[in-house]
């Protein structure tokens, strides 16, 4: 059984890390992972920063600039990753866009992501037409959880597709917007939440995009399995450092 | 076009190729060749047709080969006259009989004349040491003289590398009768043993291309393997808002009318097909210039705003974006948006903005904001990142007029369906002036490519109209400041779509140099990449000097000053020869007003 799945059925309010990959330093990758699972996270998404992440807003952006500027590549963040299950046990998730995992290989990655203990891929950029049609093989031969994301717009129907493709959790993007651009959830929100609440989905559902503190937090598990953290973690990090990551992650929890 | 593939020496061998179904397979009965065959021949498919291979054999000895072998072809590589030519074919008359002449530099084309009646094809190889098998091409122009109508085989040294090469032949007059390709040593493993693989891969680039083909985009939005829409589940409903009903809304009868009428009243259309007298003299041929430079705003980018803005009416839509690099696009799409009375964003790189100043002003004064684009690299490919993310965050009621035939289908397809008016005017235009619709070359300049799908898009599937696509090459090709992403990129994804992209190693999109800002992006439009990939089309690339000089000219001969993206196109004059009856079409894209700047520093003006 994969990680995502036992944690998904043991935990409730599961609070998920993203992170950017060499950023703020090059070799941070591993220090961040065991003071985010020593902190009490359940579970992190290693971002494998691009050149044009189109889905996120200015926060990840630049921290995925500087983590290239620092000399950060898929080779690297493999071997950086290399020896991390010998140190920490929660699921652990790579996020990135599809074109570096192309010139890698698809193949190698996957294999590469079974042979390191990574549980799942979210690649916002790979749709779910190309991945069924081309790639779910190869992931599910890597024993590779493929996140699909739902947006308020997506239609009902849809979701029932994604759904039943889907085979871990669904990643609910809280509103229409790119990482970052969120200060609060407001009702439309948590009108979403609760309509997909109802469709009763075959699997549970993480929030992300817009949390940014306890009170979105607590507001999107309140309908959903859990919440994703992305740029307002980055920004933490920015301001503080690695040294200050529980602090942020009890705040979050308080 | 037939291929043959001969030499092969062992049954397994032979089976293995057989199984690729060339339409020839040929074996060689000459003792002092590498691949003399001694091992039995297996059972082949029907399909393909057996050739004995001889060099100065007797006629009793070919005789008893054929019918031991059961061949259906004899090939006769030796000094065979046309005598005993003409003795075999009358004791043997149902075995077709190939006749090998080699060429070095030149070739008398006479001889062939007495052996017309007596042999079935000729087949013309390298002249070299040995009678056949010296593994190096001659200069197949030298066929332009071929004065037979009998069909003939194209051999010596031919390999895979010469794909592009043959695509060229193919599309040239002296191929008119080509019947076939013949291939041997290029795709071995070892004398005699044949490398499956690349005779495979051969044969299927020889065949997408001679077969007819579609170049035009497929019922899931690819051209070739080039295309799709790879967009983030954000995009999704605005993006398949469009699939589902671009076709549809195309083709009403009241939105053609207004599209069309708008093109012509408030665009000026048609654009002239001027016949330049002076270039042509200069460069000895007949070169026509489609005059898009004439279009009100000064390009063919207004072609797709036009079209788009109508579009995004129809779809309900009350707000635009879009993204700019030199400006043009900026100002066609603020263009049109205060033509309807519709807000307007434009996207622009801020190294961009601080370099194209008077573009700005005129978005401005059309009531469009410009938005700087501070991430990345702050020019065109992040102004795109820029522009998608606002479409990401306004989901329900804006458009995003993209500039090019890029991005996630179907903006390739319907960005080109809006610029074929370009060639579709080519057509009628060119039956007034020349009698004929279909031009020999179409050459256009490519930085997305939407203007060169237009010049090119009637003529696609026209594989007798040979499309020359100019990239810019910017300090040179490998100079690392340079456009040129079919020469540099390889396949991958930006902007939503499968295409040619400059990037590094590890998949990261890299900024691309061009003097030209219109020509100055990594990626290029998926249909070229198609284009490029089948050698459908001919890609050239020119440097910033090269064109700078070219547009200089135009100026000087024609009184034109054109802009610096199509300078590159008429650049093309001075790398590749022409013929003097060829009818050449130019994609004059835009007008120079805008390079002002760029042309009084580059020329010291
Ligand atoms: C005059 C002109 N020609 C060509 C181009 C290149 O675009 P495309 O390749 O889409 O025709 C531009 C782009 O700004 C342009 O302004």
């Amino acid at each position: 059984m994969n990680r995502i799945h036992k944690k998904l059925q043991k935990t409730d309010k599961v609070l998920s890390i993203y992170f950017t990959a060499g950023y703020p330093n090059l070799n941070d990758t591993v220090t961040i992972i065991e003071s985010l699972e020593q902190s009490g996270v359940d579970m992190i998404e290693i971002g494998l920063p691009f050149s044009d992440p189109l889905a996120d807003g200015p926060t990840i952006q630049a921290s995925s600039t500087q983590a290239l500027k620092n000399g950060m590549t898929t080779a690297k963040l493999f071997e950086q990753l290399k020896d991390i299950r010998k140190t920490v046990s929660i699921p652990l998730i790579i996020m990135g866009y599809f074109n570096p995992i192309l010139q890698y290989g698809v193949e190698k990655f996957c294999k590469t992501c079974q042979e390191i203990g990574i549980d799942g891929l979210i690649i916002p950029d790979l749709p779910v037409s190309e991945y069924n049609a081309h790639y779910k093989t190869t992931f599910e031969k890597y024993g590779l959880i493929n996140v699909f994301l739902i947006t308020p717009q997506t239609s009902e129907e849809r979701i029932q597709f994604i759904d039943s493709i889907s085979n871990g959790f669904i990643y609910m993007v809280s509103s229409a917007s790119v990482t970052g651009s969120q200060s609060g959830f407001g009702d439309q929100q948590t009108e979403y939440f609760k309509r997909i609440a109802c469709m009763q989905l075959k699997n549970p559902q993480i929030v992300g995009f817009g949390i940014n503190n306890n009170e979105t937090f607590m507001q999107a598990t309140d309908y959903a399995k859990g919440a994703i953290i992305g740029s307002a973690f980055i920004k933490h990090l920015n301001e503080h450092g690695v040294s200050k990551i529980s602090e942020f992650i009890k705040g979050i929890r308080a | 076009m037939k291929l043959k593939v001969c030499g092969m020496t062992s049954g397994e061998n032979i089976q293995a190729i057989a199984s690729l179904k060339p339409d020839f397979l040929g074996f060689i009965f000459y003792e002092k060749s590498a691949r003399f065959i001694t091992s039995d021949i297996p059972e082949l498919p029907k399909s393909i047709k057996k050739v004995g291979v001889f060099v100065n054999a007797s006629e009793s000895e070919i005789i008893d080969t054929v019918s031991k072998y059961d061949f259906q072809v004899v090939q006769l590589h030796g000094d065979e006259s046309p005598e005993f030519c003409s003795s075999l074919q009358s004791k043997q008359s149902n075995l077709e009989i190939i006749k090998v002449f080699s060429i070095k530099d030149h070739f008398n084309f006479k001889v062939l004349k007495s052996y017309e009646s007596v042999c079935d094809y000729f087949l013309f190889d390298t002249k070299g040491k040995l009678p056949g098998g010296n593994g190096y091409s001659f200069n197949w122009n030298i066929l332009e003289a071929y004065p037979s109508t009998k069909p003939y085989f194209l051999s010596g040294g031919i390999g895979l590398d010469d794909v592009k090469n043959i695509h060229q032949f193919l599309k040239s007059s002296a191929s008119k009768y080509c019947y076939a390709l013949d291939v041997n040593s290029k795709f071995e493993t070892a004398p005699g043993l044949k490398d499956f693989n690349l005779v495979q891969q051969f044969k299927t680039q020889i065949l997408s291309n001679t077969s007819t083909m579609n170049y035009n985009i497929n019922e899931h939005g690819y051209y070739g393997e080039f295309g799709g829409a790879y967009i983030p589940e954000m995009l999704y409903p605005n993006v398949e808002e469009l699939r589902q009903n671009y076709l549809k809304i195309m083709a009403e009868p009241d939105f053609k009318a207004e599209f069309n009428q708008l093109l012509k009243d408030y665009v000026g259309r048609p654009s002239p097909l001027y016949f330049a007298k002076r270039l042509s003299e200069r460069y000895n041929t007949k070169i026509y210039l489609k005059r898009e430079d004439l279009n009100h705003t000064g390009a063919h980018k207004i072609n797709n705003t036009i079209g788009q803005i109508l579009m995004a009416k129809r779809l309900g839509k009350k707000r635009i974006i879009a993204e700019t690099g030199a400006g043009q696009h900026g100002v066609a799409t603020a263009t049109v948006c205060a033509l309807m009375g519709i807000e307007c964003v434009v996207y622009m790189g801020e190294i961009d903005i601080a370099r194209q100043a008077p573009n700005v002003a005129r978005m401005k004064m059309l009531g469009a904001t410009v938005v700087p684009a501070l991430s990345g690299s702050r020019t065109l490919k992040d102004a795109t990142n820029e522009a998608i993310r606002d479409w990401i965050n306004n989901p329900v009621d804006t458009h995003y007029i993209i500039g090019s035939v890029v991005g996630p289908h179907p903006y390739p397809n319907m960005v080109a369906r809006f610029q074929a008016v370009v060639s579709e005017e080519i057509e009628w235009q060119l039956q007034d002036k020349e009698g004929r619709t279909k031009p020999d070359h179409v050459i256009a300049c490519v930085g997305g490519g939407s203007n060169a799908a237009g010049a090119f898009y009637q003529f696609l599937n026209d594989t007798d109209v040979n499309l020359i696509a100019v990239e810019a090459a910017g300090l040179g090709v490998h100079s690392g400041e340079s456009a040129a992403t079919s020469a540099l990129g390889k396949e991958g994804i930006i902007h939503g779509s499968k295409t040619l992209l400059m990037q590094t190693d590890d998949g990261q999109i890299t900024e691309p140099y061009s003097i030209s800002a219109g020509l100055d992006y990594p990626g290029v439009g998926p249909m070229h990449a198609n284009l490029f990939r089948t050698s459908r089309a001919e890609f050239i690339s020119i440097t910033d000097d090269e064109a700078m000089q070219a547009g200089l000219e135009l100026c000087k001969l024609e009184g034109i000053i054109p802009a610096i993206e199509s300078s590159h196109a008429l650049a093309v004059f001075k790398q590749r020869q022409f013929k003097p009856d060829d009818v050449v079409v130019l994609s004059l894209s835009g007008r120079g007003d805008k390079d002002l700047n760029t042309y009084i520093n580059y020329f010291d003006l």
